[in-house]
């Protein structure tokens, strides 16, 4: 790299919120177009502070940044913008209502002949110049609430593309999407490198910041911890500096023995979403299900849980036949389920980790009042248990890290027994210290005897919990794979795929 | 030491009703050093005689606003039920079966409005605002627009005052006040009130039932509803249909000054209590500074969007 295409500088940045350590300390880097930086760091490391002051969002305390050869000590979004810096979100600010091509034109409108309202056809026609350059398959006429996840953020692509974008953050791009879409996002970034974009790239998943990366900038405790070409680290190293001890990818877990069948799942149908699958679990068993995004995985389980109503099919536990019904039934039948994505579909936010936690155990005692004492006494019981870090009880479940707020939700359904208990991505957006303990929790489960269903679109979770790994493709459980030397990821992704 | 301070002051700010209390006092010390006569304890009885109806119909729109509800049909249901009970007594109906007869009427008012917005998966806010119509309409015809006077027939409720001060029917907004605070704050139903308030599907999912729920919330509204009603026919000793309109933007106004978002998921009684203490001083004091009648409504819409303003910024600031 030369120093003449030399696009950002940041340095010794310093931002503190409160009295404890700096969320970011002294940090500096250099960032140049073409250049793929990966920034890398367990939960609070400082990441997001990092890219909020890039964005604008927050203006560091000491420090200066270099863009595009100005000088300033803080940036507001305007200027970001203004000087190609864009941002893309995980939650993925589209206006559903519009199209495609208005969505991308949005605040610079192409005005038509004569300055009578705006012209259409010629932003249509413009967004398929940049669409079709990026080889994005999206017609620019469709409205963006008919995209799937995976467009939506393409569709980001483009539009800060549009706004003379040189400077690229991507922020955890592929925790919402499936095998295929992560694939497409990869080759995306590469073309993108390739006419100069200088991108920041944030990710948990390590496997893609080795394929993609130029430079890898760890980050620890707010703290640098160093920029390395890629070439000259691998994972373990990495995985080595944001911990700071060794952990590996590919979970250690330890096995546990397997016992008689006592989940069993026959024909379950859902119209064409899910497809007579059959299947059993064991006592003890992990069984994995992998596929796709849209294979149906998360539909079967919540089939099960009673979330969808089932066309046909029955689940059957230690004998007993669980009707349809809903996810109350479901869970005072012994069914437990721990949603894929916990912000939609498990959290109070403003609500205090203790509700949280106690909601469910509430339900299924009787009384009409609450008993605050005992409730305090399992809060705090399950805090310890799975080393939640919070402040007190009454900390709102949303001010905590992703990583904590997750072990809070699997607390909720740990406080009362039972016999299937069905994990959908359970450490998506997880950092490596919780993942473990949450895979200690899935562990400790099966060695008392429980059957888990767990959901997985990543690869060496799913390999590493699973004793069994079912592939669901388009809606049907085509094959059932028996954990041995011979499955790996190659195998597993041929399966998914079909081919 | 200075964070420990900076700590508790800011849980003190963070809490609503403390700042309502130092405005509350603010405005009574105010109003009382321009025009003495705001202490004279007639007046002060006065007030609380004027809030009780509020706090009885604002404690029930608690409940729905932290569940994420709204019902703004409350206003025509008192009327409605105010008149059911008015031409029954007037038909020689013994007071108490009437009473039981229009609390009955609101409740299925409530309920009317709960199970329209479950079963057409509807907000209950366009139901409740269509709710309005029908509830008024049907008033209008029962009673041919006429005003139904019991002048003397009904009047123990409204014009009780223990040790002669204490007004009963403030009694009964004070231990309403109390009840649902508890219910909020004690009970598994109050649990479920926030719970579905912050996020219905994932309340869902925990394994509670969504439907029954909320139509518990709302057939507790419309019993306070009718309770509502039942005090202020006793104490104005007549009903028509328009009785009680325009109660139902002040009770969300208390709720909304006393710190609940209008989002739902949060909030507390003791918010509203405060709300409308605050609402009922300041009308008094509008009053007794001889203010015109007509810019009360110009300050209690002021205050809603001062008090809005309030808590986005505060929101914004942490």
């Amino acid at each position: 790299m030369t120093s003449d295409n030399l696009i950002l500088k940041v340095e010794g940045i310093t931002k503190s919120f409160g009295a404890q350590r700096p969320a970011l300390s002294d940090v500096s880097f250099e960032l140049h177009s073409g250049e793929v930086l990966c920034l890398v760091g367990e939960n609070g490391a400082g990441k997001s502070t990092l890219i909020k002051i890039l964005s604008g969002a927050e203006t560091p305390d000491f420090g200066t940044i270099l863009l595009n050869s100005k000088e300033t000590h803080g940036l507001t979004p305007r200027d970001a913008i203004a000087s190609g810096v864009a941002t893309i979100y995980q939650d993925v600010e589209l206006i559903d209502s519009l199209s495609v091509a208005d969505n991308i034109f949005l605040g610079s409108e192409m005005q038509s002949a004569y300055g009578l309202g705006v012209d259409r056809l010629a932003q249509e026609k413009e967004s398929k110049r940049y669409l079709d350059l990026l080889h994005i398959d999206i017609r620019p006429s469709v409205l963006v609430e008919s995209l799937s996840a995976a467009q939506k953020q393409n569709l980001q692509i483009v539009k800060a593309l549009h706004q003379d974008a040189r400077i690229l953050i991507m922020d955890e791009p592929t925790s919402s999407l499936g095998f295929e879409e992560t694939r497409s996002l990869m080759s995306l970034v590469g073309e993108l490198r390739s006419r100069g974009m200088a991108i920041i790239y944030i990710s948990h998943y390590l496997e893609e910041i080795f394929e993609i990366g130029d430079t890898i900038l760890i980050l620890k405790d707010g703290e640098r911890v160093g920029l390395y070409p890629r070439l000259a680290v691998d994972v373990d190293f990495v995985i080595h500096s944001m911990v700071g001890r060794d952990a590996s990818l590919f979970f250690q877990r330890e096995s546990v023995p397997v016992g008689d069948v006592r989940v069993i799942v026959k024909e379950m149908t859902w119209d064409e979403v899910v497809k007579k699958v059959s299947f059993e679990v064991r006592a003890g068993e992990v069984f994995g299900i992998g596929g796709l995004v849209g294979s149906g995985r998360s539909e079967l389980v919540g089939l099960i849980y009673g979330m969808y109503k089932r066309s046909s099919g029955e689940v059957i536990i230690d004998g007993r036949k669980i009707p349809r019904g809903n996810p109350s039934s479901a869970i005072q039948s012994g069914i437990r389920l721990i949603t894929e994505d916990r912000k939609k579909y498990a959290m109070f936010g403003q609500r205090s980790v203790a509700e949280n936690i106690t909601i469910t155990h509430n339900e299924l005692t009787g009384g009409a009042l609450l008993n605050k004492k005992q409730e305090a006494v399992l809060t705090t019981t399950l805090i310890d248990q799975l080393h939640i870090a919070v402040a007190s009880h009454a900390q709102s479940i949303e001010s905590l890290s992703g990583g904590n707020q997750q072990k809070a939700i699997i607390a909720r359904w740990m406080l009362d027994d039972a016999d299937l208990y069905i994990f959908d991505e359970p450490t998506k957006g997880v950092d490596i210290g919780a993942k473990e303990e949450i895979y200690k929790v899935i562990v400790e489960l099966a060695r008392r005897g429980k059957c888990i269903l767990m959901v997985s679109s990543d690869m060496p979770e799913l390999l590493s919990m699973s004793d069994r790994i079912g592939v669901m493709r388009a809606g049907e459980m085509v094959k059932i794979l028996v954990k041995d030397q011979s499955v790996d990821e190659h195998l597993l992704i041929k399966e998914f795929v079909g081919s | 030491m200075g964070t420990r301070m900076n700590k508790y002051t800011s849980s003190i700010l963070r809490n609503q009703w403390f700042l309502l209390l130092i405005v509350i006092a603010v405005i009574s010390v105010t109003t009382g050093s321009i025009n003495p006569r705001f202490y004279n304890i007639n007046n002060l009885v006065n007030i609380l005689e004027q809030i009780s109806v509020l706090g009885v119909i604002a404690s029930g729109a608690t409940i729905l606003i932290i569940s994420g509800n709204f019902d703004i049909s409350v206003g025509a249901s008192i009327g409605l039920s105010a008149c059911v009970m008015a031409m029954l007594m007037k038909a020689g109906v013994p007071p108490g079966v009437a009473v039981v007869a229009g609390i009955g009427v609101a409740l299925l008012c409530a309920l009317f409005v709960g199970v329209n917005s479950i079963v057409f998966k509807a907000p209950s806010f366009i139901i409740s605002l269509a709710s309005i119509g029908v509830f008024k309409g049907i008033a209008l015809f029962m009673t041919q627009a006429t005003l139904q006077t019991i002048y003397g027939e009904f009047e123990a409720i409204g014009l009780t005052r223990f040790f002669g001060v204490v007004p009963l029917i403030f009694l009964i907004s004070l231990a309403v006040f109390l009840i649902i605070g508890f219910l909020l704050g004690y009970s598994k139903l109050g649990r479920r009130v926030y719970a579905i308030g912050s996020n219905e599907r994932a309340a869902f999912l925990a394994g509670i039932a969504i439907n029954r729920n909320k139509l518990v919330f709302f057939a507790i509204n419309g019993l306070l509803v009718g309770i509502a009603a039942t005090m202020l026919l006793s104490r104005i000793g007549a009903a028509q249909p328009s009785t009680g309109a325009g109660i139902e933007l002040l009770a969300i106004g208390a709720v909304v000054v006393g710190g609940t978002p209008m989002t739902g998921g949060r909030g507390r009684i003791l918010g509203t209590f405060f709300g409308v203490l605050l609402m009922g001083v300041i009308s008094n004091s509008l009053n007794m500074l001889q203010v015109s009648p007509y810019f009360q409504d110009v300050t209690f819409g002021l205050l809603i969007i001062f008090s809005v303003a309030v808590s986005a910024l505060s929101r914004k600031s942490s």
